[in-house]
């Protein structure tokens, strides 16, 4: 295949998409998604983002707060008139439901429902200092996904091919693998903004077909589609000799030729049945609870493995306002078994050290509830000033926690860093600096962090 | 240092105090004190530049970072200049210091770096590093004395100064020709295209005028006759509706967690299409648009006009904060009325005075006092005559009928639960649930019912809700606002009319610095923006009603140094491709610098001499030979070495068809395009799994996205289809269509294969590519045809001959391959994961406008030979000459 038979960028624009990318006027530059070098020498090369939308709780998750038991049912009076809207009415402590144990050499604590990921545990470096900005959740995932709070801007997984480049120019170098539903705010969560479009982050479907559209209708065979795009060369070819227009048509043309073969060639690529069914069995693909999101662990390695920058997982339904035993449970039962196949199979396929894995959701929760029903339906509401993330693999000070907050769970104390800060300490590992990763647009250079930041050298190996 | 500037230097002795009093400690206080010194916990790297002891005696590195005297062994200065990779500060390109700047460290350095102790009292900042040739501007005052005194180079602020309307060079007939002639003799440009051959010409007008192409034959007449007929064409006003709801960022939903129906938005969109179509003056076009509500409350159209302000997204939910949401608002519409407006982004001045314009934050809060009276309203508003009523009623039965199926499958829920309840009432023996003491009702709300009923029941809740408020698009409501003290609004309430009595005050307005509401500091008046020449003295009153109407009167006056330049900028841009000034929507010191400024001002003289008149501007570009010239240039490869981007169009740049362009263009062609004008979004066929593909909205799922019942309904121009926030037609978005929450300056046009998988692939394409067959059916000369629909001439012999071929062999391949049928999905499988358990839960959901649905025709209806036809026809559509204009 020559070098410009790449997948979604097939040399520069034609009408130039922004200002400062109109500097080179050659219509045989690279593709925006070649690979480029790395700001610094590094070793993830991809990572893997595991996003659980909703706000999963950190006291019920890699936070423990025992200051709680002794205070449940007590009232809490809250003073923030700006944090939320529930900051009003009558609050009361809530204690969490789980049990914590020490797990693996590192003897790191984590909620016992934990079962699998705690085997893993010495791989994860916890990070309990990271404060978001907003309290509701759209701006919240915004803000987590793409640095800023309103949306339209670029995602961090744009923003990272942006800067890398892609290593499997037959695959997009930035995917998505959403949950059933999209999450809210839709697409805006993995957009290329201001980007130019081959950063766009691309949903493969959990089924169908992987990529919208990769093939024709049913009946469409493919001795009927070569002769189309035989007769489609044709007419090109012929419009090329009467219009020798600077603009690269011919890249067009090469772009069917292209689709044509990843028709054939992508689903086999993509396809994990073919894995073998020990493997399946560890991602807990077969098992109802596990099924889907072990589907998408499974999958987010082999894309990693096939040279894919950056992927990015949904997984919703971390809510819980209410009956926080219950759905945290299940939450928990949903992701364990295959966020801990994950990292065992990055390990022994050696890819773990070659990537960077992250878990967060947007915001943390409260030690607090308005508790709507009596105690045994507390959950916990939104908490923009203290959560648990955790990084795995290359670069990652493995089997540490880092930073911490109050002893009732209710805003960091230690090690404390804005949302911007994670961004700039996850473009790090990638190789690429926030500061230098900028591109021109209404008026001056952004960059993820929008402002600049500050690494969490903490959580760096 | 080379000895001859050495000799230099020593020749001319420098002052080191005052170089660094005036020209170094500013730009360290200003560039470096941040990261080194001004927050004593974090200092980066351990070097606290504030002194300069601690300069030298160095940071982590161990060595010192400045030696008196010696520059080039001075890491502060090797690493403001750049030249080494590991030594690089500021660390942000964009913060890097200018030549003069980093010459003042240098000399400093040079002349011993003398360091006063009381530096920070006596520095005066000087900003000359713009040179001799700085001007200071005036303005309402920024937060500093430096800023208010800092110099611009004059190229910077071009867009401030007066509108000055030049002579027209001599050389050419057309004033339009003159100007860009003489710009490209200026450039040693002698050789341009020719113009181009007329059907190429009709064919570039028309899609540039109507957004579509050509589907009559043409009759002869001259390209002015023809530039007039286009110009009263009702699709005129479709096609520039949607350049300026590109700007203004239209959408029929909010966005964020629940993206609501905005259920009357589509009245907005009309009066756009309305407001090109009659040709209204642009200056009336920008009143009616910010303070219509305050020109004429009394007149519906005014009430509608005033949607822009309200077109960015934005909810307000039980979670969220009213003050928090309300300032979102306000920092959305001073932004975007910068944007759309002055073609000046002002969020910039949100956290600070401007860093490269003229613009102290003073002004940003200003324009925001205007808005500071402006609240949301649903207000009544009587449909005007020229509005689509006609479409209301089937409109609102289908969404009666999914409401009516909604409500239907909560009662069967319901009644279960009634079932179960009485049971338990007769096994208690009492008649009422309330006859039972609280604590032994066992749950008595969720009776009989399962865990997925329990979902099942609140997601229906949630689909009423929306199906509620989708009945509003067929009632007499305008998106609007009006003028008013603070009042409370939800995006949760479904209708938010009028309040009946006007209680409260309006807040003062004060500057945020950082843009946080915790902290505000001076109380501001309305304005405008001060560094606009003249702009100064305009006031605008801080009465609760007619600030809105000051300000746009401001921004509407001829006076105004940026709104004519803007708007003729943008019309330019959509008939070349790019504006005299690159950055449409921003005419600042970073926008792009205008290539024919004589020309820019000539032209918005021109508009405002001939009452604002958009069309009149259009036939004037038009009617130039710049505008019909071919898009070949004899000599490329010399051109490029001069002009590389075309910027002096010595040929027309061909542009790919916009996203809406290709797939009306196709629908055109087909003659399936339904001329129907306005109305509530309708919904098209879009790729089926993204139509049912669910949609979180807070704790549940939108409901599905179903198609239009009829051809004729789903058939309408793309501007008439719904426009989500959170869902895509894929198909339109792969061809660059942008998303509605940052205005679109310009569209991109990038080739990214997904583009392949949208026309070649997709069902929908498909459909476009058989009904042109079916058109074709019986035709005497079916492939010339298709060639003459397509392409707007017959085909050549070589294409007519593989065409025919093609087909001959396509017919035989489909007679050994019939297509078998496809049902229409009439259900679909759901699932989300219900937060109250964790646990993920499938339902099916009827997708009830499928009974009934009038599908396009299919493979499967049509015989071999018109398959055969419809792959031509796909290939056509597939091609660079129809996706292209020239």
């Amino acid at each position: 295949m020559r070098r410009r038979d790449f997948l979604y960028g097939l040399g520069p624009t034609l009408g130039t998409v922004a200002f400062n990318s109109m500097v080179q006027a050659d219509a045989k530059a690279p593709s925006p998604l070649a690979p480029k070098p790395a700001h610094h020498a590094t070793k993830a090369k991809a990572c893997i983002f595991l996003f659980m939308e909703g706000g999963p709780s950190h006291i019920d998750t890699f936070d423990p707060k025992p200051k709680l038991s002794e205070l449940h049912m007590k009232e809490f009076a809250r003073q923030d008139k700006f944090a939320s809207a529930m900051a009003s009415g009558k609050r009361y402590f809530v204690k969490s439901p789980f049990k914590f144990r020490k797990a693996g050499k590192s003897g790191i604590e984590v909620c016992e429902n934990f079962e699998h990921l705690a085997k893993v545990i010495d791989e994860l470096c916890i990070y309990r200092g990271c404060q978001a900005e907003s309290i509701d959740h759209p701006t919240a995932c915004y803000h987590m996904n793409t640095g800023n709070r309103f949306g339209g801007d670029p995602a961090v997984g744009a923003w990272a091919t942006y800067g890398l480049g892609t290593l499997n120019q037959n695959l997009p170098g930035y995917v998505v693998l959403p949950e059933g539903a999209f999450p809210q705010g839709g697409s805006a969560n993995w957009s290329n903004g201001f980007l130019p479009a081959y950063f766009q982050g691309t949903p493969l479907r959990p089924a169908g077909s992987p990529i919208l559209d990769l093939r024709p209708p049913a009946e469409v065979t493919r001795v009927e589609q070569r002769s189309n795009l035989d007769l489609l060369t044709k007419l090109n070819v012929a419009d090329l000799k009467r219009q020798p227009q600077p603009g690269d048509l011919a890249a067009r043309m090469e772009a069917y030729e292209l689709a044509f073969r990843m028709q054939a060639e992508v689903p086999s690529l993509l396809d994990i049945e073919k894995e073998d069914a020990k493997t399946k069995e560890m991602y807990g693909i077969g098992q109802p609870d596990t099924d889907s999101f072990g589907r998408r662990c499974l999958l987010a390695r082999k894309l990693v493995a096939a040279g894919v920058r950056y992927v990015q997982l949904f997984e919703g339904g971390w809510d819980s306002h209410d009956y926080i035993e219950r759905s945290h449970k299940a939450r928990i039962r949903t992701v364990d078994k295959p966020i801990a196949a994950l990292i065992t199979d990055l390990k022994r396929q050696g890819l773990l050290d070659s990537t960077v894995v992250v878990w967060t959701g947007e915001f943390g929760r409260s030690p607090d509830n308005g508790v709507r029903g009596g105690d045994n339906v507390a959950g916990r509401d939104h908490n923009a000033k203290a959560m648990s993330m955790w990084f795995a693999g290359g670069g990652v000070k493995a089997g540490h926690v880092i930073g911490g907050t109050d002893d009732i769970g209710n805003i960091a104390t230690d090690v404390v860093h804005p949302l911007k800060d994670l961004h700039v300490t996850l473009l790090h590992l990638l190789g690429l600096e926030d500061a230098k990763l900028t591109f021109f647009h209404e008026g001056r250079y952004k960059q993820l962090s929008q402002t600049g930041g500050e690494l969490i050298k903490e959580v760096l190996a | 240092m080379s000895l001859a500037l050495m000799l230099a230097l020593a020749a001319s002795p420098v002052d080191g105090e005052k170089l660094f009093l005036e020209r170094v400690y500013p730009v360290m206080k200003d560039k470096c004190f941040a990261c080194h010194g001004d927050d004593p916990k974090k200092v980066r790297g351990k070097l606290d530049m504030r002194t300069r002891k601690a300069l030298i005696e160095g940071g982590d590195s161990g060595t010192p970072s400045l030696m008196p005297g010696d520059p080039e062994g001075s890491p502060l200065y090797i690493a403001v200049t750049r030249k080494d990779d590991e030594l690089v500060m500021p660390p942000k390109d964009n913060d890097k210091l200018s030549g003069p700047q980093v010459d003042a460290i240098r000399d400093w350095i040079l002349a011993g770096a003398p360091w006063p102790a009381d530096a920070d009292k006596r520095a005066v900042k000087k900003w000359d590093d713009v040179g001799p040739a700085g001007v200071t501007v005036a303005t309402s005052g920024g937060r500093s004395a430096d800023w208010t005194e800092r110099k611009y180079l004059p190229a910077d602020i071009w867009a401030y100064q007066p509108i000055r309307k030049p002579a027209v060079p001599s050389g050419a007939a057309h004033p339009i020709d003159s100007f860009v002639r003489a710009k490209l003799k200026d450039k040693g440009i002698t050789r341009v295209a020719p113009p181009a051959e007329r059907r190429t010409l009709l064919r570039r007008a028309t899609i540039d005028l109507t957004g579509l192409p050509p589907t009559e034959k043409d009759d002869g007449a001259a390209f002015e006759t023809v530039i007039d007929r286009l110009l009263a064409s009702p699709r005129y006003g479709e096609q520039w509706a949607r350049h300026w709801l590109d700007v203004s960022r239209y959408a029929d939903t909010s966005g964020f967690a629940n993206d609501y129906e905005r259920p009357n938005a589509w009245r907005y969109r009309d009066y756009v299409v309305r407001s090109f179509n009659a040709d209204k003056p642009y200056d009336r076009f920008v009143l009616e648009q910010v303070a219509g509500d305050e020109i004429d409350p009394a007149d519906p159209e005014m009430l509608i006009a005033t949607g822009f302000l309200r077109m960015g997204p934005w909810e307000h939910t039980a979670m969220t904060v009213a003050a928090v949401t309300r300032q979102q608002f306000l920092d959305d519409v001073t932004h975007h009325v910068g944007v759309t407006l002055l073609g000046q982004g002002l969020r910039c001045a949100q956290c600070h005075d401007h860093k490269f314009d003229p613009i102290p934050t003073r002004d940003y809060y200003g324009i925001q006092a205007v808005f500071g009276s402006t609240q949301f309203a649903d207000r009544t508003a009587p449909f005007v005559p020229a509005e689509n009523v006609a479409s209301l009623a089937a409109g609102k039965e289908n969404t009666q009928l999914r409401l009516g199926e909604v409500r239907r499958r909560k009662q069967v829920i319901n009644a279960r639960q009634e079932v179960a309840v009485a049971a338990f009432l007769k096994a208690r023996g009492v008649e009422k649930i309330t006859d039972i003491p609280l604590a032994e009702r066992d749950n008595a709300g969720q009776l009989g019912l399962t865990k997925d009923d329990l979902t099942l029941r609140k997601l229906l809740n949630q689909q009423d809700e929306y199906l509620s408020r989708e009945l509003l698009r067929y009632e007499a409501f305008a998106f609007s606002v009006y003028a008013g003290p603070l009042r409370e609004y939800t995006s949760k309430k479904v209708l938010n009319e009028m309040p009946g009595k006007m209680v409260g005050t309006v807040p003062v307005v004060h500057i945020l610095p950082n843009g946080s509401i915790e902290s505000p500091a001076d109380a501001v008046v309305p304005g405008v923006l001060s560094a606009v020449s003249g702009a100064l003295a305009y006031k605008v009153p801080d009465t609760t009603a007619g600030r809105r109407l000051a300000f746009a009167r401001w921004v509407a006056s001829r006076e105004n140094t940026l709104t004519a330049r803007v708007i003729v900028n943008r019309v330019w841009q959509y008939h070349f491709g790019r504006g005299l000034v690159a950055t449409a929507n921003n005419f600042g010191k970073m926008g792009g610098k205008p290539t024919h400024p004589e020309l820019l001002d000539w032209l918005a003289t021109w508009l405002m001499d001939n009452g604002w008149s958009l069309k009149k501007l259009h036939k004037l570009i038009m009617t130039s030979a710049t505008y019909q010239q071919g898009g070949v240039h004899p000599d490329l490869a010399k051109l490029r070495e001069i002009d590389a981007r075309n910027e002096l169009n010595a040929y027309f740049t061909p542009r790919r068809m916009e996203a809406e362009e290709v797939r009306d263009g196709m629908l055109a062609v087909t003659g399936e395009l339904s001329p129907e004008r306005g109305g509530p979004g309708v919904f098209p066929e879009i790729n089926w799994e993204v139509a049912l593909q669910p949609r979180h909205v807070m704790g549940a799922v939108a409901p599905s996205y179903q198609p239009s019942r009829t051809p004729d309904e789903r058939n309408r121009r793309t501007l008439y289809t719904y426009r989500y926030r959170t869902l895509n037609d894929p198909l339109l978005e792969v061809f660059n269509r942008p998303g509605s929450d940052i205005s679109c300056e310009r569209r991109d046009e990038t080739t990214v294969t997904p583009q392949v998988f949208g026309l070649f692939n997709s069902e929908y394409v498909h459909d476009r590519a058989l009904a042109l067959a079916i058109a074709l059916q019986g035709k005497p000369r079916p492939v010339a045809e298709a060639f003459q629909r397509a392409y707007g001439r017959a085909p050549t012999v070589d294409e007519g001959r593989a065409a025919a071929a093609h087909v001959t062999k396509m017919t035989k391949h489909h007679q050994a391959h019939p297509a078998k049928p496809r049902p229409v999905p009439k259900t679909v499988k759901r699932n989300m994961v219900e937060e109250m358990t964790g646990e993920n839960i499938v339902w099916e959901e009827t997708l009830d406008l499928m009974d009934g649905y009038e599908r396009d025709k299919k493979a499967w209806d049509v015989g071999p030979q018109t398959r055969a036809l419809a792959d031509l026809c796909l290939v056509l559509f597939n091609s660079n000459e129809f996706l292209y204009v020239r």
